[in-house]
């Protein structure tokens, strides 16, 4: 039962570029969160540094990859592998996106938008279904930042989580930078979004920061949360009571120390009334990648070494 | 009549691995436009993304052949690769496995002669072998926690631990490779035969420089071969944890969990 799920704090992700520094000096953040792609094949050290982290703090996996909303079936050997992290390293729960992948066999590694319809929302029904029997535990699924609304789509994405969440039992991630970005490109109220949102069901919620480009904003995770999405906060941790709540910070990480400064942030906008919607800042425009994956491979070159003989 | 959630994805996918192909009326008909973004500037987004996001990875799997090649040629070969190669794998590490075997297939002089060929390309071919063979070894199945063979190990118990691989190239991409680590000078260079040892112990992946005939007989004892170890040098395989010590294949219940991979 998700209500039975803990309230963890704030969390960082866990990021192969903080792994000496998390393992050296044991930091007091609240809990972390896994990419569980980054650890379930690893036969190596990412594997053993997870193993480390579970035993000492709270933990989460979040899951990139299931490609749950894909017409493709199921990866079975993907979710073995999962299931047997999970059950290594105990996690509080698990999540993904409401998005596809890929289909006929190929994997984009992106988070790709589902077209709203009800057959979708049956499609993903099913699915969530078989991976909870499997996982033995319920799946959390979050709102993806988006950059195409469907013709086809007959519903808002508030409206086809409530309804897979009624329908399933399962938990919500709430993004809510994703919430704006989303909007934002769409010309939608982000407000009227959380106010439609089934936040009784929100386990989890997201910050991040992203990269304003004029006409539309890319969710980069590359820099600090921006103040308008803050506000934005303040109003998503009133209506979901406090759900635990984590920074991803996945391009350009800073310091360890910083992220911890940047997700402790929240502290400020936990009580409280809501300002309103601010006007969206613009950034310098530059190369900018939404979901940026490039922080899951490891620096491996740095780490090698050549013997003399 | 609307396309089915499968016509949609299939659609979709093929906009991105091959932006060219798609048609301006199919975005129009399936995208909706917002104030801020049309379906076309929305699914460019996409498109730019994944290439961008996937040749990021690249390089950071092989850094010394984007050293080498420059960063704009060595994203013109992922493109390349991409497009031929779409990703498979739930998992970014298994982007990169069939880049080597990609540079040699794609070669412009692949017909030629072998005496006709730029020799470049057969550096950098060998150049992605080896990185991948690094990059492998980085999170390969170990044998770290767990005791390794010394020197009382008797030869017959002697097995290769499983986070090693041999290499054999016509360049010495291996010194390469560590020069570009050390942000030393590193032209290209000639042809001279190259034969190394990867092994990971503590987490750490050691390339270890070996003559032709350690390579062969490393191979054999890949192979399942038993093999004295007298030389010094050979004795020093043992301090780098080449081998572990487990009981010959034939008294094992099962395969043997361990053994080494020529690459």
């Amino acid at each position: 039962m998700i209500a039975d799920l803990p309230r963890l704090g704030l969390g960082l992700g866990l990021r192969n570029v903080h792994f000496e520094q998390i393992l050296s000096q044991w930091p007091a953040v609240d809990w972390f969160e896994a990419i569980s792609e980054n650890f379930m094949d690893s036969g190596g050290r990412p594997r053993a540094v997870i193993r480390q982290v579970a035993e000492r703090y709270p933990l989460v996996l979040h899951g990139v990859s299931l490609s749950i909303g894909s017409t493709d079936p199921l990866n079975r050997d993907y979710l073995l592998k999962l299931k047997q992290l999970a059950d290594e390293v105990k996690p509080a729960w698990v999540s993904d996106h409401l998005c596809w992948t890929g289909v006929m066999g190929l994997n984009s590694h992106d988070l790709l938008p589902m077209p709203l319809t009800e057959e979708s929302l049956a499609h993903v029904a099913g699915r969530v279904r078989q991976v909870q029997d499997m996982l033995e535990r319920p799946l959390i699924l979050e709102n993806p930042s988006s950059y195409v609304r469907f013709t086809q789509s007959t519903m808002e994405e508030p409206q086809f989580l409530r309804s897979l969440a009624e329908e399933t039992g399962c938990g919500l991630l709430l993004d809510v930078n994703n919430v704006f970005v989303s909007c934002f490109n769409a010309g939608t109220d982000p407000v009227a979004y959380l106010e439609a949102f089934p936040c009784e069901r929100v386990v989890q919620m997201h910050l991040a920061g992203h990269q304003h480009m004029g006409t539309h904003i890319i969710d980069t995770h590359d820099r600090p949360v921006r103040p308008e999405v803050w506000e934005l906060f303040r109003l998503a941790w009133a209506k979901t009571g406090g759900a635990s709540t984590l920074l991803e910070w996945d391009g350009d990480i800073p310091s360890f120390d910083d992220c911890h400064a940047e997700v402790r942030k929240a502290e400020r906008y936990m009580g409280g009334s809501f300002e309103g919607p601010r006007p969206a800042a613009e950034s310098p425009a530059g190369d900018s990648v939404s979901n940026p994956v490039g922080f899951l491979v490891p620096k491996v070159m740095e780490s090698a070494v050549l013997e003399e003989t | 009549m609307s396309p089915t959630l499968e016509a949609t994805q299939r659609w979709m996918q093929e906009a991105l691995v091959f932006p060219l192909r798609v048609a301006p009326e199919d975005v129009q008909e399936r995208l909706a436009s917002s104030a801020q973004l049309t379906g076309a500037d929305g699914l460019a987004i996409y498109q730019r993304g994944y290439f961008l996001r996937i040749t990021a990875c690249m390089r950071e799997q092989f850094p010394a052949l984007c050293h080498a090649l420059g960063e704009p040629l060595f994203n013109d070969f992922v493109a390349g690769y991409i497009q031929d190669h779409p990703p498979e794998s739930h998992t970014l590490y298994d982007l990169g496995r069939r880049f080597p075997a990609f540079l040699e297939e794609s070669r412009p002089d692949r017909d030629d002669p072998p005496e006709a060929r730029e020799t470049w390309i057969d550096f950098m071919i060998d150049l992605a072998s080896f990185e991948r063979a690094v990059f492998s070894l980085f999170d390969a199945p170990g044998w770290e926690g767990r005791p390794f063979a010394d020197a009382a190990t008797p030869p017959d118990r002697l097995r290769l631990q499983p986070a090693f691989a041999l290499g054999a190239y016509r360049y010495p991409v291996a010194a390469y490779y560590h020069a570009v680590r050390q942000k030393q000078p590193a032209p290209l260079p000639p042809a001279q035969p190259c034969f190394v040892a990867l092994v990971r112990t503590d987490y750490v992946t050691r390339t270890i420089p070996i003559t032709e005939a350690e390579h062969r007989l490393l191979t054999a004892i890949a192979g399942g071969a038993t093999a004295t170890l007298r030389d010094p040098i050979q004795q020093r395989w043992l301090d780098w944890g080449f081998f572990i010590d487990e009981p010959p294949p034939a008294l094992l219940e099962g395969p043997s969990r361990t053994g080494g991979r020529v690459v």
